[in-house]
């Protein structure tokens, strides 16, 4: 109960954020990626961190929520909560034909397995002509009800609204049966087949939940930037982001998943956009037109990633259990 | 007319040329304490997985309520009330004790106040009340055994299988889980029960059968198997020829 | 003569993918650790060979000779520093260490070396034999294909008759009993790590003069090279060479018969094919069942 207050609580204020920050369009965009990347992690984190389940190809279903969407959009123009709707049906196909195959493999096996059929998703969409292939999908104007849907609030509004509802899941989740079994099959497989837990059918409906949570966010991703491919939405380095953005943060625990996308996606961002680099130049450290002004001016947009790789490292090395696991120790 | 609780019918289990169990048979009847007993490597603990479905046998039938369960998984074995505990113990460890045995309970409810009742009257019966809020990870090996115990108990099973459930344990702590498996008994569950250590055994089973190499060697009551020069043999004279 | 022209190249190029699948596997066997880096070893193995034959002017082919004991050291040292901090933890924190550093090395890459291609042209690049019965055999591919069965020939030997080789043989059997039987298990998995690091940076060095040399290249050809594993059974040495000529034959056949656009999802179906049906491998020892 107390966790949903708390969760009321934050929604309530993030929810307000938007009236003091203005219609200020670029920090909008960063806040609405924070929430996307904290939903995401908190979907996967359902299969990953509470059923132990490390799935390393989450992208499909992400990618089976964009895709579906906008193609029946581009075809049917059909209303977008319904295209939506359609990503989940698409999304749990995938989860059901994923989990009767990888959920008989353990370890290694399974994350193995996971990113085979990520891949052959990926691979699929891109061979394919209705998907668009390696153009992609560009989507025009479109409104809903009247909104207009070319604006980001909306987007905002919907993100927060998936994250709050994946935080909810997972709150009610935790004090539920389904919720200790699912720990239970990640602590010792074993152990719980033999006190009665199901092992497949309680892998299969974490998935289910999971991958259904994750192909809603793939729908407003590309209702909301409008224009779609798979390098962008099936890519195996999203995968790895929703994982890492969990690790950091703590995987296994409530706002593990939250913590982590409000570290990592501003970082992302700051270096990306070379904020950095300019704020170094200003200080007067670098010189714009010196070699080394020139080279991050050129290449810390791609640095971000390689951040990513080292704070990976140093995470698995020293901060194995994240964040919030540091709290926890202290405490 | 004998109704068994458990009836092991030709059990045979191979792993590729190697024969673990071999057409091994006998019966547990209802409110019984069975002690399965031999030397390492008898087939003991194999004879449990093929029993509670972790692994199938290779040939043979398992009956168990008059159902044969051969082909089920563990999880089903375990919803018709059969239940192991494990030679390794195997606690679910990041969880606190309550919440280990709270996942044994719910196999009998779904709903999460009853399920911590149930658990915290297991934990009450073994003992454990003082651990419930430690990760069951941190336990001592004694405490361990008896939260294995705790655990299937809170499933309410008709029938437990317990796998050297006092191996590692001293002579007391030895004492104390052999008195809760006496009052287990009296609420009128079976206990089969593997044991490495004949003395606890005899003092506690109405029945026991002697598994050498894979074979059943003997059956009988404990003085029946303590005179049977075959079994002195396999234990005293297992040593001799080593 | 369609059929045979795509079972000869798809040989050639399993070769190369074999001693891939090899160094993955010898890792596996010995550290029972997926190495999610090896693609990126791979990487680092091309533009090895790229600059001897750029800055150097070396043969790729002959500076196979530097490369090696460089890529073992950097492998070496690689699980000294890092891996075998995880090697008894979670399997998944052990996949994210790997991730994490083939994340470093690749984008590392990219910051050096930019992400425009670079093509190792060779004067024997495009020429290729000319078989009676119009087959071709690509020169490279062929000089690839030689060079990888005498390291083959020689890892085995090293395996079967060295003491170092036993010793990892019997580590990669049982861990446990090794180490009771006091052989240096710690050393064991450097050693085994440095091994499978310098035939990743040899795979990479022998396909440098017919790919694409790029800072993410190593992608594919993890993907490929757990496919290996898997197939000859994850920790199998002589598994993963075999894997590897049928996953050549398959990508080659695929292309033949399919489309080149397709190969890959050819792969990875028989690899879930072969995890569904047969997961110990086709000759493998561990199974990953539930």
């Amino acid at each position: 109960m107390k966790q949903i207050f708390l969760i009321a609580i934050l929604a309530a204020i993030a929810a307000a954020l938007p009236l003091f920050l203005g219609e200020n369009p670029y920090i909008i965009g960063i806040m609405i990626s924070v929430l996307m990347m904290a939903a995401l992690s908190s979907a996967w984190n359902i299969l990953g961190g509470y059923a132990g389940q490390y799935s390393f190809g989450h992208a499909a279903y992400f990618g089976a929520g964009a895709y579906t969407t906008m193609i029946l959009i581009t075809l049917f123009n059909l209303n977008p909560l319904l295209c939506m709707a359609g990503g989940i049906v698409v999304a749990c196909m995938i989860a059901l034909i994923t989990g009767g195959i990888v959920f008989r493999l353990r370890g290694h096996y399974f994350a193995l397995a996971s990113i085979a059929v990520a891949e052959i998703v990926r691979l699929s969409v891109l061979n394919f002509e209705f998907t668009g292939g390696a153009q992609g999908i560009l989507l025009s104007d479109l409104s809903l009800w009247g909104l207009d849907l070319n604006s980001k609030n909306p987007f905002y509004y919907g993100m927060l609204l998936v994250l709050v509802v994946t935080l909810a899941i997972t709150a009610h989740l935790r004090k539920s049966k389904t919720g200790f079994y699912l720990q239970a099959i990640r602590e010792d497989q074993d152990a719980a087949a033999s006190l009665g837990i199901n092992l497949s059918f309680y892998k299969n409906r974490a998935l289910l939940i999971s991958a259904a949570l994750t192909s809603v966010l793939g729908s407003l991703y590309g209702l909301y930037i409008r224009f779609i491919d798979t390098s962008a939405v099936l890519d195996l380095r999203l995968s790895i982001e929703i994982i890492l953005t969990a690790i950091i943060g703590g995987v296994g625990t409530l706002w593990g998943p939250v913590v982590g996308a409000l570290l990592l996606v501003p970082l992302a961002e700051v270096l990306r956009s070379n904020l950095l680099g300019d704020a170094l130049v200003k200080a007067g450290l670098v010189s714009e037109t010196s070699g080394m002004g020139l080279f991050l001016k050129e290449n810390l947009a791609h640095a971000h990633v390689l951040v990513y790789g080292i704070i990976t490292v140093l995470c698995i090395l020293y901060l194995p259990k994240g964040i919030l696991g540091l709290f926890r120790r202290v405490k | 007319m004998i109704q068994h609780l458990l009836h092991i019918s030709h059990v045979s289990k191979h792993f590729g040329g190697n024969v673990a169990v071999s057409d091994v048979s006998f019966s547990v009847d209802e409110k019984q304490i069975f002690g399965l007993i031999g030397p390492n490597g008898a087939g003991k603990t194999t004879l449990f997985n093929c029993i509670t479905g972790f692994f199938p046998a290779t040939s043979g039938e398992v009956i168990f309520d008059n159902k044969k369960i051969n082909a089920l998984r563990p999880d089903e074995v375990c919803r018709l009330g059969m239940v192991r505990t494990w030679q390794r113990v195997k606690p679910l460890g990041s969880l606190t004790v309550l919440e280990n045995v709270m996942i044994g309970a719910f196999s009998i409810t779904g709903v999460t106040r009853e399920a911590e009742a149930i658990a915290r009257e297991n934990l009450h019966s073994v003992g454990l009340t003082d651990y419930a809020g430690k990760p069951a990870g941190s336990l001592p090996i004694g405490l361990k055994k008896k939260l294995e115990l705790a655990r299937v108990l809170a499933t309410h099973p008709k029938i437990l299988l317990l796998d050297e459930i006092c191996g590692g344990l001293n002579h007391t702590e030895t004492g104390i889980i052999l008195e809760i498996i006496r009052g287990v008994r009296q609420k009128g569950a079976t206990i089969v029960f593997i044991e490495h250590d004949m003395k606890a055994v005899t003092s506690i089973c109405d029945r026991i059968v002697v598994l050498n190499s894979g074979e059943k060697l003997a059956e009988g009551t404990p003085e029946e198997i303590t005179n049977n020069p075959d079994v002195i043999d396999a234990y005293l004279g297992g040593g001799h020829n080593a | 003569m369609l059929f045979l022209q795509a079972l000869l190249s798809g040989i050639l190029t399993g070769g190369v993918y074999a001693l891939a699948g090899i160094g993955m596997s010898l890792v596996f066997g010995v550290m029972n650790i997926s190495n999610f880096a090896h693609g990126d070893l791979m990487m680092l193995g091309m533009y090895l060979a790229y600059f001897a034959f750029t800055l150097l002017h070396i043969d790729p082919y002959l500076s196979l000779i530097l490369i090696m004991p460089i890529a073992f050291l950097f492998g070496f040292m690689m699980e000294k520093v890092f891996i075998n901090r995880v090697i008894y933890h979670p399997h998944q924190n052990q996949i994210l260490l790997t991730v994490g550093l083939g994340l470093i090395m690749s984008n590392t890459a990219l910051l050096a070396f930019t992400s425009d291609p670079k093509i190792l042209t060779t004067s024997y690049s495009s020429s290729a034999f000319n078989i009676p019965g119009g087959i071709f055999l690509s020169v490279p591919l062929l000089i690839s294909f030689l060079i990888t069965c005498g390291i083959t020939a020689i890892l085995s030997l090293f395996l079967l008759k060295t003491s170092t080789g036993m010793a990892l043989r019997a580590t990669s059997q049982n861990r446990e009993a090794a180490q009771l039987m006091g052989i240096n298990v710690a050393k064991m998995s450097a050693i085994a790590f440095g091994i499978g690091t310098a035939l990743a940076a040899t795979a990479g060095a022998l396909i440098a003069p017919t790919y694409y040399i790029h800072p993410l290249a190593g992608h594919s050809f993890l993907l490929k090279a757990f496919t290996i594993c898997v197939l000859g059974g994850l920790g199998s040495v002589a598994g993963a060479g075999v894997g590897g000529l049928i996953i050549g034959v398959v990508e080659a056949m695929s292309s033949t018969y399919i489309s080149s656009d397709w190969k890959d999802v050819v792969v990875f179906v028989l690899f879930l094919a072969v995890l569904l049906l047969r997961p110990q491998g086709l000759f493998g020892k561990k199974g990953g069942q539930a």
